[in-house]
């Protein structure tokens, strides 16, 4: 395998940033290719990786900075974190294709007075400010270390803001300020929890926490970071930024968002479920009580919707949920499942979202009383829009299905009664993703097509520069779907095997 | 080889899909002979199974790959055993020769590729669910046939005003769209529940497989009968799968409306095929809670059978009760679906019912099930060509077509009759079973339910053929006849070839009938008795089958005497009778508005979901938005404000104070400052003397 590969994932999109923004008027509009470019390169790298972990176990990466005081950076690749990886970065380099057609029509309606240059400027610092997600993503990903991941975390608030500030929607400077303190608001109470770990370990090392265990600060360190990624994952009632910030964003960044909100599902496994089992305990049933509640409000609220960009929005609210329920059951096939449905997740709502902003880009109409009947003149963009709502809806062949057989039956093997209840409702819940997933499609893509539409010679499919990307990622969840041992097989070593050790 | 043609079943219509857009590029001529290609492929892989049946011994075959190994086993595997056989031959079968219908019913469909994708995708999905060895495939092919049928059912997206069903006028119309929607829906309901039951049973049993599951239930079933009511919890889960996708009470609303797709469409999946999936599953779970009652001594595990006979007699009843008055033919059509169907699931709840039942309720529910598949595809098939010619889907707008279709009035006649009950066609003897089952359990009322139903099932089947083929032709159809080069007529070949073999088919299954019930009695004692070793015993009737005879064809009488004289003959005026009769018109009301049902569920469901989405979005949402993302940032803004006051209050106060003291103060003593000598010296004096007069005081 290739030197520093772990090191080259997180350093060489930060190092495109870096050379799009200082030849910024020399790259011009090939910078999208340019960022797409490195993160081809980063995704050979990390399947590299993935086929040595699959034959050899994991990959770990030291590199020290400093000999006194001691300041390394240790990187770690197991079968969790490269799958969690290597997902994430298949989706920005599709949102990253995506977005080179998106982009620039979007800067032609926010800055419509721009010369050349300055559209030029736009274009490129989409693309540089773009970059550090796929950074912050591995950072958190493969972070053996709890500071370098607040960085990470805080690498993605900080990016997040400039994006939504230069390239939003209406109230894009007030939402981007808005999210910005909910990412640092959550962030902080990370880092009360790391501070404490420190207090009593001596260390930043994920490989140490389980030392806290059994230890009455474990509690508290358990409760703050909870408190702070469930503010992130927008559980009931932390979760009224959501709805806000999807509103506002561009749409071509809508499902890094979702990766961004709910990749915090993977941190609490790593740092709090696996090294504090005992400790967590007692905050599985409310986690899975929360969740349960989320679900349900999501999904109500996701039904009432009428604007395009608020309806995935309200949906990653209930979505994020379900890996929620899948971690507070507290089993290893709940987890498993649970993490896999995080994945499939962050698929699906890519494909969702992405597929409401085609429609937007198209017709320029965000409320969907305005739309209907587009199927007719945009087959794929419909067709792309049902795959998303059936990959969020647990439809096979979709992975979220198998995601959600293994997650039910690790909340069934629980085997008490709150299990058994909650899981019931947990199913019956998905009922109401599966009713807004149908119902949406019928009001914006079936019946017939309005005057105003059906006149309208831009509204068509597309380009495949931005339905292409999307078609890949439908055509992963299937592969996944259809053969889950693909993941499955990575998530055991790491959390059966851990847990069966205990 | 025997294993592989499972597996070919599979695959082949799958393959059918994929090779449908590439076949498109050649031509359409092709693709549609290729999609049926296919098809035909897939059924003949189907029929080779069948002497399979005639060595029942070699039974059952399994062919299994690992699916997923952890954290959870499943396996992805077919299994061979006479029910799979001879489910997968109805639908391969059955399926095949719709699909030669539909190319001359779609012929010029602008949207004929995804029509035979849908419907490829379809047949193989349908062949998984039947072919699974277990649960968890059993389930993907069990949703993807939903998917299937939501496409289908809202193949005609566009909503133009032709493929309306309802009405007709002032009544409410719905749109092929939102009946898709609502199938989907619907049935999901259903099928979320049993996925939980499906892992419940998983959680005791560790297995997915159908024929582990049967072998370990000694283990535990027992096990998990130790915790009160979880049986019935899981009966009522496993069950309401079935329920929703046979459209069983109360979960049977969805497929009046699915009849908004296609004319095969409704005959492929809404009567043949994916509707009998619910009976066809509630026959895999019949060996387990038999065991659980009759071996292991469970008694909650009699709730099973008499959830699902109960169900089945309720629903037959209902959904009979409502083709009575029914206008669209279509749907008279798929009220009789529901209710037949509410026949098989009878059968098979009053299987578990007694020892000696199980193989004659488990025999007589499968042999509905086939000789209904038939007789059914072939009076949806005929629906299709009627309305196609009279372009209306309403009953009362035909008439008198008997001499414009001759041959759709044989075959439909031939299938009507079968469905009526008449001797010698299979709908006889199948019925004749099921009422036979039903008797011997020797639950009266459940047999009084089901007679009434054969009473309604014969007079509206008369009604609907009276009012197609005899009387008098309507005004629409004298407006349609009256036109130059009108349709009313026979379809293209493929469609009359199509509906003319499924007569034949029914005739020879009819003549066939008894032999067949002997040779399905027979092969279900070895799977259930010799193979599973279910402790039965042995069927010693206590009625005479000359009485269950006498009561079926009596019954079939009462219906259709009336029916005949209201719409063949018109002795009796229809019209008078409801004019004269308040009782009849209330009667009418009701049954016309689903026994408002479908009303109650669309209050409860529809609007109750939607205003509790309205009350979350405009409320609760609101409210907690307000608190958290205003009412905060308005406490820290104050907190702020409070902060400045205080800044400039009290800190910039003390210390400008301070500063201000100190400066009077200075400003007071440089008053003092005169800079005469003989002024310092006189306060030298007097501090002095305030001193040394504090200082003796001390001392003294």
């Amino acid at each position: 395998m290739m030197p520093f590969t772990l090191l080259q994932t997180i350093l060489v999109p930060a190092l495109v940033a870096l050379v799009i923004l200082l030849f910024r008027y020399r790259i011009g509009k090939k910078a999208g290719w340019v960022a797409v470019s490195g993160l081809i390169y980063t995704t050979g790298l990390l399947l590299a990786a993935l086929v040595h972990i699959y034959h050899g176990g994991p990959v770990i990466e030291r590199y020290t900075i400093l000999s006194s005081p001691e300041i390394t950076i240790h990187l770690v690749a197991d079968g969790l974190s490269i799958a969690v990886a290597l997902i994430c970065n298949l989706l920005c380099l599709a949102l990253c294709t995506y977005s080179i057609k998106y982009i620039d029509h979007r800067i032609e309606i926010l800055y419509p007075d721009l010369d050349e240059k300055g559209q030029i400027n736009y274009f490129t610092s989409f693309f540089y400010l773009l970059l550090p997600f796929p950074v912050g993503f591995m950072g958190v990903s493969f972070s053996a270390d709890l500071v370098m991941m607040y960085f990470f975390l805080e690498v993605l608030t900080l990016f997040l803001f400039f994006l939504m500030a230069y390239f939003g929607y209406q109230d894009r400077v007030k939402v981007a300020v808005m999210c910005f303190i909910w990412g640092v608001f959550s962030a902080l109470f990370f880092l009360g929890g790391v501070v404490i770990i420190y207090s009593q370990v001596g260390s930043f090392q994920m490989d140490q926490i389980h030392l806290l265990s059994g230890h009455p600060l474990a509690f508290w360190v358990i409760l703050l970071v909870l408190i702070g990624f469930f503010a992130k994952l927008a559980i009931v009632p932390l979760h009224v930024w959501m709805p806000w910030v999807h509103a506002e964003h561009p749409t071509c960044i809508a499902g890094l968002l979702a990766v961004y909100a709910n990749i915090a599902a993977y941190i609490i496994v790593r740092m709090l479920v696996l090294p504090l089992w005992d400790d967590f305990q007692v905050f599985g049933p409310p986690i899975m009580i929360f969740a349960v509640i989320t679900m349900v409000y999501g999904s109500l609220l996701t039904l009432a919707q009428t604007d395009m960009k608020r309806i995935p929005a309200c949906s990653t609210i209930s979505q994020s949920a379900y890996s929620m329920l899948g971690i507070g059951a507290l089993t290893a096939a709940s987890i498993e499942g649970g993490l896999f449905f995080f994945l499939s997740h962050i698929m699906g709502k890519t494909v969702f979202f992405s597929a409401c902003g085609l429609v937007v880009y198209t017709t320029h109409i965000r409320d969907i009383n305005r739309l209907g009947g587009l199927a007719t003149k945009m087959p794929i963009t419909a067709l792309l829009f049902l795959s998303g709502g059936m990959m969020l809806a647990g439809i096979p062949p979709f992975s979220s299905f198998a995601a959600e057989v293994v997650m039910f039956a690790g909340i069934f093997e629980r085997g008490d009664n709150l299990g058994l209840i909650i899981g019931i409702i947990g199913l019956v819940a998905i009922l109401l993703t599966i009713s807004y997933a149908v119902h949406f499609t019928r009001v914006i893509f079936f019946g017939p097509l309005p005057e105003h539409l059906a006149q309208d010679d831009h509204v068509r499919d597309p380009s495949w520069i931005m339905v292409a990307p999307l078609v890949v990622i439908v055509l992963t969840s299937v592969a996944l779907g259809l053969y889950p041992s693909l993941i499955m097989n990575l998530f055991e070593p790491v959390i059966s095997g851990y847990l069966a050790n205990m | 080889m025997d294993i592989q043609l499972a597996w070919l079943c599979l695959t082949l219509p799958l393959l059918g899909v994929l090779a449908t857009p590439l076949l498109a590029r050649v031509g359409t001529t092709v693709m549609t002979y290729g999609a049926v290609f296919f098809s035909f492929l897939t059924a003949l892989s189907a029929v080779m199974m069948l002497p399979l049946l005639f060595t029942a011994d070699v039974l059952p075959l399994e062919s299994k790959i690992l699916w997923l190994s952890t954290p959870i086993t499943v396996t992805f595997g077919v299994l061979l055993d006479p029910l799979s056989i001879i489910v997968a031959n109805v639908v391969a079968v059955i399926s095949f020769f719709i699909m030669v219908y539909c190319i001359g019913y779609m012929k010029g469909d602008p949207a004929i590729m995804r029509f035979w994708m849908l419907m490829n995708a379809f047949i193989g999905s349908m062949l998984l669910l039947v072919l699974a060895d277990n649960l968890i495939i059993l389930f993907i092919g069990w949703k993807l046939v939903g998917l299937c049928s939501y496409g289908l059912i809202g193949f005609y997206y566009r909503d133009e005003r032709k493929y309306w069903i309802g009405g007709p006028e002032p009544n409410a119309y719905d749109k092929p769209s939102a009946c898709g929607v609502k199938a989907f829906i619907v049935t999901s309901v259903g099928d979320m529940l049993m996925l939980g039951g499906i892992l419940i049973v998983y959680f005791y049993s560790r297995t997915f497989n159908i024929l582990e599951l049967y072998q370990t239930a000694p283990q535990w079933f027992p096990l998990m009968a130790e915790t009160p009511w979880l049986i019935v919890l899981v009966s009522i889960l496993l069950i309401a799968g079935p329920v929703g996708k046979s459209a069983q009470f109360p979960l049977h609303e969805w497929l009046p409306e699915a009849m908004s797709g296609p004319g095969p469409v409704s005959a492929l999946i809404h009567a043949a095929t994916m509707v009998k999936s619910g009976v066809f599953l509630i026959a895999r779970f019949i060996p387990i809670f038999y065991y659980g009652y009759w071996t292991a001594g469970v008694e909650e595990a009699m709730y099973f059978f008499l959830i699902v006979a109960w169900i089945g007699a309720i629903t037959a009843f209902l959904a009979a009760s409502q083709g009575l008055v029914a206008l669209e033919l279509k749907k008279v059509l798929a009220y009789s679906t529901v209710s037949q169907i509410g026949f098989m699931m009878l059968a098979m709840g009053v299987a578990g019912f007694s020892q000696e039942l199980l193989v004659k309720g488990y025999m007589a529910g499968t042999f509905h099930l086939v000789s209904h598949a038939m007789f059914k595809a072939c009076l949806f098939l005929c629906a299709g060509t009627v309305i196609h010619a009279v372009h209306s889907i309403y009953i009362h707008e035909m008439g008198a077509l008997r001499k414009f279709l001759p041959f759709t009035w044989l075959f439909m006649g031939l299938a009507t009759l079968s469905l009526i009950g008449v001797p010698p066609l299979p709908g006889f003897w199948s019925k004749e079973a099921v009422l036979v089952a039903t008797l011997e359990s020797q639950h009266y009322l459940l047999f009084t339910v089901v007679i009434v139903t054969v009473v309604f099932t014969a007079f509206y089947s008369t009604r609907y053929f009276g009012m197609i083929f005899h009387g008098q032709a309507s005004d629409h159809l004298r407006k349609e006849t009256d036109k130059p080069h009108h349709h009313v007529g026979e379809g293209y070949l493929p469609q009359t070839f199509a509906c003319g073999i499924l007569a034949v088919g029914i005739v020879t299954f009819g003549l066939l009938g008894p032999k067949a019930e002997h040779a399905l009695y027979s092969l279900f004692n070895t799977q259930l008795v010799t193979d599973l070793g279910m402790a039965t015993k042995t069927f010693t009737p206590v009625f005479s089958t000359s009485l269950v005879v006498a009561l079926s064809i009596g019954s079939v009488l009462i219906g259709v005497i009336p029916a005949y004289l209201f719409y063949f003959s018109r002795t009796w005026d229809v019209n008078a009778v409801y004019e004269r009769y308040a009782f009849i018109r209330a009667v009418h009301t009701f049954l016309w508005n689903r026994w408002y049902i479908n009303a109650l569920f669309n209050w409860i469901f529809v609007r109750g979901v939607m205003q509790a989405a309205r009350a979350v979005a405009d409320k609760i949402e609101v409210a907690v938005d307000g608190a958290i993302n205003k009412k905060i940032p308005a406490g820290v803004f104050s907190v702020a404000a409070l902060s400045n006051w205080f800044d400039q209050k009290a800190i910039d106060g003390v210390v400008d104070g301070t500063a201000t003291n100190f400066q009077n103060t200075g400003s007071a003593l440089s008053q003092m400052l005169s800079g005469k000598i003989q002024d310092y010296l006189a306060v030298a004096v007097v501090v002095a003397m305030l001193v040394g007069g504090v200082t003796w005081l001390m001392i003294r």
